[in-house]
């Protein structure tokens, strides 16, 4: 308990103090992020533009990627004294925000402003190398990361505190120079593999990889096609609507099963059991029912109603829609499952405590409970986003991506591109923007579920 | 007048009877203890009279109302669990208020209530806080400090202590009875803790099996346990149990072994017959030894096998008409391992039970 209340009161004394520096830290925040993330750009670009020689290349490449560096060298100490980076959030924010600003300007502005830096050369094009979608799709990552660090910000009072990460580090020492084969391993394929992914994106590898640097060609080209957009807009739709309706059902049917009804265990199992199946099977499944003649449709009009519609994956608009169904039936019951289990989590006596108090049961769900199972809600969060970001067999086994281009996903683009289109780099550039966004999403999960470890745990032995 | 009265009660979770046609009037004002072993179904009577629990049977009345029907909110109850069950997301503040806010009371209303409580129970200070940086004995406070703003005529106790440490145990313990002294409530306390009954009580309940024993005051339960069961649960260390049979011859005498014990004095519930199989039960603090032992009715001479010294008194194991006897006394005047003492007790202070039936003689 001393240990609780002691860290409450770093988090209110301290305050005073770093107000006065804050002013210093801001400016030294805002140059280093401005600067680290100017000359990455600059320095990426030129790295990657075809220069011809590789004279050239030292020339004019090298000095930016040197200051990129240089400024990520100095980052740390510019923006936070003595102590590391990561203690010092909000500078970033800042930092994040004024890098979205700059990528928009060079978005909507780029070619007005390149013959006035005529003196970098060839390395000011990369003025104009935001001016398509990706541009856009980068100032959006941008925002996110700038939102993500606010939000870590505003809940990790932990990261506030100074020499956090030596502490980690030195933790455990041996257990972790004992992990570190498998660690290696870790890293070798999935930082190797992902690396690789994200190097050939740059070239313009068609059926085997091959090292001819394009730049950023096949992005643009990525975001200057149709196909690509509608993925996009598809995964959009369909995954805010299966984030939306998976917790919400999933919550439902968990408060449900919770009121102690009888025959839980079937129920649970009914409900769980479409997610034994794999999505294959689920997708064709669901293209029998969802068929105009066979399905839902079918023994509608055969029952005398001869003028019922509903052929969701034969309409170009809400093919998604019937994709989303088939999937929702899919995943509700594993989103159950870890919904329940939170809910049994809960403390009977909340419950009385609530009745006498006399709460009625929305509201001792909504102000009470749900609040309480926020680490099961992040559990689920992920594993239903990781599920969106992956749709593929779904989409295969209902509609094969169409009627026409309308159901593609991403995942389907990138598997297209490098297996069936036999243009491999475009498949890379596509799918490092997927990881792009997976990892803008993920990282701010990961801190808030292990770096919050800590505060979930005094949470439970309330 | 009562105010809370139980009638009847009867609770059976599916074939598993839990409270057996249970009857008890609480008084106005009064604080009624339950106490009993775990699972013995106090939390469950307590539930039944706060409307947590249906009753399969039987009626409960509170403030001469018939609530047996009626929704926990509207019974006129505060309740305290063990395990505080604060709602963790909201302060303090938070936590007093949802109730109230809920009942759509004034803002002011709710503000000089909350006031009030945190005053009384002197949480003022941690208003702002969130429960998870509350020490257990402040959080407690403020569960309390929750039933106190539902001001309400019956407040309702669960083993509200048992997640305590023991000091701090004794200190909420004295605050609850002052809280009681100035609230003047009827307050139903469940323990397993025959300290905190023997403190806290006007009466006490002895349950066992779901069945109250023996309601009665805190000293006629100590000194006139009606059974067996009552005898040994409440007093530490437990009271010595040596079995015998009773010679009515004259006075009434108990042969324990080659030990006879001439029960003069002792006020027979019932006729004592003869040849009865009895068991005698005197508690370890009513033994004398030495000087003091002389002036006793009764005395004998027993060698000290085992010594438990516990501070300001000393634990003596012997042996009595070849049964175990422990007694206890001033650790001033100890004996030692081996020693040959005179020892000696007042029968009328002991408690003699029918060996068949376990009940009070
Ligand atoms: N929901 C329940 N279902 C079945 N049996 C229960 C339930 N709650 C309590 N019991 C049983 O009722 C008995 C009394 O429980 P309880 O009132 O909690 O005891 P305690 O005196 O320790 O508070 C116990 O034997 C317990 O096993
Ligand atoms: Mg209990």
């Amino acid at each position: 308990m001393a240990d609780t209340v002691e860290t409450g009161m770093i988090g209110v004394d301290a305050r005073p103090a770093r107000r006065q520096q804050w002013e210093k830290w801001l400016i030294r925040g805002i140059v280093a992020a401005v600067l680290l993330r100017l000359a990455m750009l600059m320095g990426l670009s030129a790295f990657f533009e075809d220069l011809g020689s590789v004279g050239d290349w030292l020339v004019e490449g090298l000095p930016w990627l040197c200051l990129a560096v240089g400024a990520a060298a100095l980052l740390p100490n510019l923006s936070s004294g003595i102590r590391l980076q990561g203690n010092r959030l909000a500078n970033h924010v800042v930092g994040w925000g004024i890098g979205t600003a700059l990528l928009l300007i060079m978005y909507f502005f780029g070619p007005q402003i390149q013959p006035a830096l005529s003196f970098m050369g060839r390395s000011a094009r990369v003025l104009v190398e935001f001016t398509g979608n990706q541009g856009l799709f980068l100032a959006a990552m941008t925002a996110l990361v700038a939102l993500s660090l606010a939000v870590i910000g505003s809940e990790g009072q932990l990261l506030h505190r100074p020499g956090l990460f030596e502490r980690v580090w030195a933790k455990n020492l041996t257990a972790k120079i004992a992990a570190v084969p498998m660690m290696l391993v870790a890293l070798g394929v999935f930082t190797g593999g992902t690396i690789w992914t994200v190097v050939y994106s740059f070239t313009d590898s068609r059926l085997l990889p091959r090292e001819k640097w394009v730049g950023l060609a096949q992005y643009e080209r990525l975001w200057g096609e149709d196909r690509w957009l509608i993925s996009i807009e598809n995964l959009l739709i369909y995954g805010v609507c299966s984030l939306v309706f998976s917790i919400v059902i999933g919550f439902m049917l968990a408060a449900m099963l919770d009121q102690k009804v009888r025959f839980e265990n079937t129920f649970r199992t009914i409900f769980l059991y479409p997610f034994a199946l794999s999505f294959i099977v689920t997708g064709l499944v669901w293209q029998w029912v969802l068929n105009p003649d066979f399905g839902i449709q079918g023994v509608i009009r055969s029952l005398g109603w001869e003028s019922f519609t509903f052929d969701p994956l034969y309409n170009q608009d809400i093919v998604i829609y019937g994709i989303l169904i088939a999937g929702l039936w899919q995943g509700t019951g594993l989103i159950m499952c870890l919904m329940l289990a939170g809910l049994r989590g809960i403390d009977e006596e909340i419950w009385k405590a609530a009745r006498i108090d006399g709460i009625p049961m929305w509201k001792t769900y909504l102000f009470i409970v749900i609040p309480m199972m926020r680490p099961v809600f992040i559990t689920t969060l992920v594993l239903i986003a990781s599920g969106i970001v992956r749709v593929y067999d779904l989409v295969v086994a209902q509609t094969s991506g169409g009627p026409g281009i309308a159901s593609e996903v991403p995942a389907k683009y990138v598997y297209d591109k490098m297996f069936l289109g036999q243009n491999l780099a475009q498949g890379f550039s596509a799918s490092t923007m997927m990881l792009l966004s997976v990892l803008i999403v993920l990282i701010p999960w990961a801190y808030l579920e292990f770096g919050g470890k800590e505060r979930t745990r005094r949470a439970s032995d309330v | 007048m009562a105010s809370v009265v139980v009638r009847d009660v009867s609770l059976n979770f599916g074939v598993v009877e839990v409270l057996k046609s249970l009857n008890i009037e609480v008084n106005q004002g009064e604080f009624l203890v339950l106490l009993g072993p775990s699972g013995c179904g106090k939390s469950t009577l307590l539930n039944c009279i706060a409307g947590l629990l249906e009753v399969t049977d039987g009626q409960i009345f509170i403030n001469g109302k018939n609530v047996t029907w009626e929704q926990p909110k509207d019974r006129g109850i505060g309740m305290v669990f063990q395990s505080y069950a604060l709602y963790p997301q909201m302060s303090v503040e938070g936590n007093l208020s949802f109730g109230l806010k809920n009942q759509r009371l004034p803002a002011d209303e709710i503000a000089s209530r909350v006031k009030r409580a945190s005053e009384i129970l002197q949480i003022e200070p941690l208003l702002k806080r969130k429960p998870m940086a509350l020490s257990g004995g402040q959080r407690q406070r403020v569960a309390i400090g929750r039933a106190l703003v539902r001001d309400v005529d019956v407040f309702l106790f669960d083993e509200p202590l048992s997640n305590l440490d023991a000091k701090l145990r004794n200190e909420l313990r004295i605050e609850i009875k002052r809280l009681h002294q100035k609230l003047e409530n009827t307050m139903i306390y469940v323990t397993h803790d025959q300290i905190e009954a023997m403190t806290l009580a006007d009466r006490i309940a002895v349950m066992r099996d779901g069945i109250i024993q023996q309601l009665d005051e805190p000293q006629a339960i100590y000194s006139r346990p009606v059974n067996r069961f009552v005898a040994g649960f409440i007093g530490s260390p437990g009271m010595n149990f040596m079995e015998g049979t009773l010679e009515v011859s004259g006075s009434p005498k108990v042969k324990v072994g080659d030990a006879t014990i001439d029960a003069k004095g002792y006020d027979f519930d019932k006729k004592p017959e003869a040849g009865q199989k009895v068991v005698f039960g005197i508690r370890p603090e009513h033994v004398m030894i030495g000087e003091m032992a002389k002036s006793m009715p009764y005395t004998s001479e027993v060698e000290i096998e085992i010594v438990e010294p516990m501070g300001s008194d000393t634990l003596s194991w012997t042996k009595l008409g070849g049964q175990n006897f422990t007694f206890r006394i001033d650790s001033e005047y100890a004996p030692k391992e081996g020693e040959k003492v005179k020892i000696g007790f007042d029968p009328a202070r002991a408690s003699i039970f029918d060996a068949n039936t376990d009940i009070r003689l």
